[in-house]
């Protein structure tokens, strides 16, 4: 049974999405132009970004995954945190690709590829980036209605009313005021996640205790849960693809490259990765805890009560949340929740809807399109996206764990387009002949990795086998055989007398 | 299991809980400086915002 009081803790959360919701159609007016509406004018700063970088990939389905990693695999559920904190700190501070993708003044990654590889390879970039940030996005409505039903305790019945009612409370900001809304409501967020977080971190170690959650871990998963590669652990096959995708992630998950095209330079962009690094660990460090929590306080009985076909390993820690924490503190904590998954769309919403529109329209236009109209045309890919996010959302059906899906689904495009942009920044070999092979063999085994699991029940197929961890680390090495090997067979043409 | 590995998940949750913190206070304050700067910057640049008024 939760705790929430509707007029206490509905009262915090009230006054917060209001707060929200006025700064973010403030900001509207400073919207002048496609530049403003996608990169805010390149006028942000460091402390800004760091604020927007963080609120932006923390959402209720972040917390959601890292916690069902922490209650599935123990403390090593949180090693693609650190991975990734040890990506955006080292290319925070070479400006290994970041320097060269922001020196260049694009809005897009695809953009970028114009220039070395053509029209086409910009094209079918955008079209595998798309795809992979749609798919990957297409549950997070459900499960931060998931988490808020059983947090707040409403009847599941109402889930896609109440989150049909947040997107469009998002739906409102961004459209209007692009990037520079996202900003600023970005960091009224941050603020309120990051105080939610850490009140609520301090109860659960507080009430479990850190020799308890030890305990569990060792109870649970043995050396497993505290090494990936000891018995019982993950292994090499999770530590190599993860290891792949953070890198691939830090470099061009168009989110992240979002803010470093928005800086007001290549110095603020560099100082914002560094800077952001460890929070890249505390976002799969801390909800763990919150899961490895759960899983030492929640009993098998408790877990009997969940509505059927329920997952115990998502739900167990929303529903120890819902029991521990007191009334106020709850209302902080779904406010939090709220503020975590509001950054998370209106950025994800923009940000594919900036690849649509830069790299998928205005390339093929017929003729000059004023400011007035290019910003008609961004606001109206916005809410398409914001539509297909709501009926997606609620009828995909989620088997397995989460992190493995939104891992297959970013691998779609991040294999490819992280070896198209080394390519493209540091081999003047690299050719359109190797970008399409890679776009190929980089989308091709994640689709697989998807698809066959359906039609091939009974693994006949060595692919299925494989099973997604090395179908995801292939699917890297793939890419970067085929950009090698397709700009080696392409005649160089002779440059004209 | 040995105390080694409870050990450094040990120092990576204190350091992330420890850094978190301090960046969440440091940031709430240099932030809304930035904001400010930036819509300054914007309203300086750009003669044709008002249309979006």
């Amino acid at each position: 049974m939760s705790h929430f009081d509707p007029w206490i803790d509905g009262s915090i959360v009230g006054v917060y999405l209001l707060v929200t919701l006025i700064a973010g159609v403030a900001v509207r007016r400073y919207v002048g132009k496609v530049e403003d509406y996608l990169v805010a004018g390149r006028e942000m700063d460091v402390h800004l970004g760091i604020a927007s970088l963080a609120a932006t990939e923390f959402g209720i389905v972040t917390c959601m995954y890292t916690a069902q990693a922490g209650y599935t695999k123990g403390f090593v559920g949180a090693v693609p945190g650190i991975l990734q904190a040890v990506a955006m700190l080292v290319i925070g501070l070479t400006g290994f690709c970041i320097t060269p993708l922001r020196r260049a003044g694009v809005m897009t990654i695809p953009e970028l590829f114009q220039k070395q590889f053509g029209p086409r390879v910009r094209a079918a970039a955008g079209v595998v980036v798309l795809l992979g940030g749609l798919l990957n996005m297409g549950l997070y409505l459900r499960i931060g209605g998931e988490f808020l039903s059983t947090v707040v305790g409403f009847d599941p019945g109402w889930l896609e009313w109440v989150m049909t009612g947040l997107l469009v409370l998002v739906l409102v900001y961004t459209v209007l005021g692009g990037m520079l809304s996202v900003l600023v409501t970005d960091f009224l967020q941050f603020v309120v996640m990051s105080a939610g977080l850490l009140v609520v971190t301090f109860l659960i170690v507080g009430d479990v205790g850190w020799g308890k959650l030890v305990e569990t871990v060792e109870t649970h998963h043995g050396a497993g849960g505290f090494d990936p590669l000891a018995d019982g652990g993950p292994g090499w096959s999770f530590l190599l693809f993860q290891s792949c995708l953070q890198v691939a992630a830090t470099l061009t998950w168009q989110p992240v490259i979002a803010r470093l095209l928005a800086a007001k330079d290549e110095r603020v962009g560099r100082r914002i990765y560094v800077r952001t690094s460890a929070f890249f660990a505390a976002r799969f460090v801390i909800p763990g805890l919150w899961g490895i929590a759960a899983l030492a306080m929640v009993t098998p009985t408790e877990l009997a009560l969940l509505p059927s076909g329920a997952d115990p390993s998502l739900s167990a820690m929303p529903l120890y949340l819902s029991k521990l924490l007191p009334v106020g503190v709850l209302g902080l904590l779904v406010a939090a929740m709220l503020a975590a998954d509001m950054s998370t769309d209106s950025s994800y919403m923009l940000t594919w809807s900036s690849v649509i529109y830069n790299d998928l329209v205005a390339p093929f236009r017929k003729s000059t399109w004023s400011e007035k109209r290019g910003l008609f045309w961004n606001r109206t890919i916005v809410v398409w996206i914001g539509v297909f996010l709501l009926f997606f959302g609620l009828w995909y059906p989620l088997e397995g764990d989460l992190w493995t899906y939104f891992s297959v689904t970013g691998t779609i495009y991040l294999s490819s387009v992280s070896v198209l942009l080394v390519a493209c920044c540091y081999w003047k070999r690299a050719n359109s002949w190797g970008a399409a092979a890679a776009i190929f063999f980089g989308a091709a085994f994640p689709l697989a990795t998807l698809i066959l699991p359906h039609v091939d029940p009974e693994q006949r197929f060595v692919l299925t086998r494989l099973g997604d961890h090395w179908n995801g680390f292939l699917a890297y090495v793939l890419a970067a055989v085929g950009m090698v090997v397709g700009s080696l067979l392409k005649p160089v043409r002779k440059a004209a007398a | 299991m040995n105390t080694l590995g409870h050990g450094f998940w040990w120092c990576v949750a204190a350091f992330c809980i420890v850094w978190y913190s301090t960046v969440t206070i440091w940031v709430a304050v240099k932030g809304a400086t930035d904001i400010r700067a930036m819509l300054a910057r914007l309203a300086r640049s750009g003669p044709g915002r008002e249309r979006e008024r």
